[in-house]
């Protein structure tokens, strides 16, 4: 992923870890990140616990997403979302549902999100961002934190954020709420999209001062990873939830 | 405390007691056409259905609580019927399963653009209505007591569980204030049990919700509820403040002289547990023959 200008080129790096909830089987999380190299586009979906087939809604808009190369605005996103979400509900006709998956389809599927695209075409690089419900995108630079959106701090999260409904009938409401913003990049930038348990850590440990919460997603071995998140949830530092974190390093090359 | 987690590894339980004895066939003051336990069982219906919906996972519910319906009146014991018959704590995937009927209701809703729609929801039923015999208050705590115990051997660690005791009069067999305070002195690591009542009344009087103190209170009987009652949680008191009701530090989970209003509150206050988001059906629901 890089491009010439000049004699630099800008590459993205990448790391991610996704993990269900403790003593939760993997086919049960349903965060999701996506990437898609081509766009340059990255995103994270959270699916809402209590709603009909949530981690297909959260997969269905994180993964299509990415592919999309439309305009990032607030009116393109709610038309792609209705469009996404007419599709998920017709998905579920001709299913032979239970009364209470009847009841619970009714009210849709819910799901938070936050993508970013970069544009590595200039001198330093750009990205624009979207952002609707309590996935967080965090923008630092060397350890310090420079941007948080749409959370930007850790006693800011709630049991009832604004979500990505999938029923067209009440978008026009939650669209209100969704958050674009961008920034610029230099060498060394990470940004970091993650679902709401790790994002409130995160913010936790910039307010606190405590330590870099980068760093850990330095540790090379996966499974060392894991365990450092899943013992960070065990002590009750991280809410026992679904974790999702994508990592975004902007690093620079320089051509002969 | 009260913040455990609530997980199929981690459950929670949840009983429903209802005073079903001969007075709850008079009707509430002012409505002459329907009976106190008409109203009690659908209230308690859609708590029920409640529960389900919110445990439901697409197409599976998962048992994030048991749950137990007791009834005291011309006897004490559960008021499931059908399959459910006589069994004390119900797994709530298979209270879903399980009804006796399922009614077809509609519901008011908004349709995004300032009017009003109604779609068709799913009411299933469980409970029917029952008023016979006297108030075995005591006998029936003293049930909750025993399936309590049996549930705290296997359950030590997790969500404590929660008692919703709704009376219409005093008590035939005694004072159940002793009996309510051994309800209270059980727990989990994570706090004591919940022992919330809900007094509803025939007469017209003051109606008195959520007291911090037993001093406005108008009798003994009032006052031994009271001391029988919990102070509600900071998670259920975040619950009452979304329903708007007035109550603050220190409120016991306690009502005197309730009016149906008072009755579905109380069973959305005292099933909101973790923080979860009220359910509201009483003012946006109409039902229709089956």
């Amino acid at each position: 992923m890089s491009s010439a200008k000049q004699s630099v080129i800008w590459e993205l790096q990448t790391r991610q870890l996704l993990l269900p909830k403790l003593d939760h089987d993997v086919s049960e999380c349903e965060d999701v990140i996506a990437l898609n190299p081509e766009t340059r586009r990255f995103a994270v979906a959270d699916g809402a616990t209590e709603a009909f087939d949530a981690r297909n809604w959260a997969e269905r808009l994180a993964r299509r997403w990415v592919q999309n190369d439309a305009t990032l605005t607030s009116e393109e996103f709610c038309k792609w979302v209705a469009t996404e979400g007419r599709e998920l509900h017709d998905s579920w006709n001709g299913l032979n549902l239970s009364w209470y998956s009847e009841e619970k389809a009714r009210n849709g599927s819910f799901a938070a999100f936050v993508g970013v695209e970069f544009d590595l075409e200039t001198e330093s690089p750009l990205w624009k961002a979207i952002a609707l419900g309590d996935a967080c995108l965090l923008h630092c630079h060397r350890g310090a934190l420079l941007k948080s959106l749409p959370v930007w701090r850790s006693d800011s999260f709630n049991s009832t954020p604004v979500l990505v409904p999938s029923d067209p009938a009440i978008h026009e409401t939650a669209m209100q709420s969704v958050i674009i913003d961008s920034g610029s990049c230099t060498t060394g930038d990470v940004l970091l999209l993650m679902s709401d348990a790790a994002a409130a850590w995160c913010l936790q440990c910039f307010e606190r001062n405590e330590l870099d919460p980068d760093e850990f997603m330095r540790i090379k071995q996966d499974d060392k990873l894991s365990q450092f998140f899943d013992a960070e949830r065990l002590a009750g530092r991280i809410r026992n939830d679904d974790l999702a974190i994508l990592r975004i390093e902007i690093k620079q090359r320089r051509t002969s | 405390m009260y913040s455990a987690q609530i997980t199929r590894a981690n459950p929670t339980c949840i009983i429903l007691l209802i005073d079903q004895s001969g007075s709850m066939s008079d009707p509430f003051s002012g409505d002459s056409y329907r009976k106190k336990s008409e109203f009690v069982a659908e209230a308690v219906n859609h708590t029920l259905h409640d529960l389900v919906i919110r445990c439901t996972k697409t197409e599976e519910v998962r048992n994030y609580y048991y749950v137990s319906v007791i009834g005291y009146g011309r006897a004490v014991g559960s008021c499931f019927s059908g399959p459910l018959t006589a069994r004390n704590l119900i797994p709530i995937a298979e209270v879903a399963d399980y009804p006796l009927q399922v009614k077809s209701s509609y519901k008011r809703v908004s349709d995004g653009a300032g009017s009003w729609v109604e779609i068709p929801v799913r009411y299933p039923v469980w409970i029917h209505p029952s008023a016979d015999g006297k108030t075995p208050m005591c006998e029936a705590l003293a049930k909750v007591k025993e399936i309590l115990e049996r549930w705290l051997k296997e359950h030590p660690r997790g969500f404590p569980p929660t008692i919703l005791h709704l009376t219409d009069g005093e008590s035939s067999d005694g004072d159940p204030e002793e009996i309510g305070r051994q309800i209270m002195s059980l727990g989990t690591d994570d706090g004591a049990t919940l022992l919330f009542n809900c007094h509803i009344s025939s007469r017209k009087s003051a109606k008195i919700e959520y007291p911090t103190e037993e001093t406005s209170l108008p009798d003994g009987f009032a006052r031994s509820l009271f001391e029988i009652s919990s102070r509600l949680p900071s998670n259920f008191l975040a619950a009452a403040a979304q329903l708007g009701v007035n109550a603050v530090e220190g409120s016991r989970g306690f009502v005197f002289n309730g009016d149906p209003s008072s009755i579905v509150q109380f069973y959305e206050i005292g099933t909101s547990l973790t923080g979860m988001t009220p359910y509201r059906w009483m003012d946006d629901t109409r039902t229709e023959p089956a």
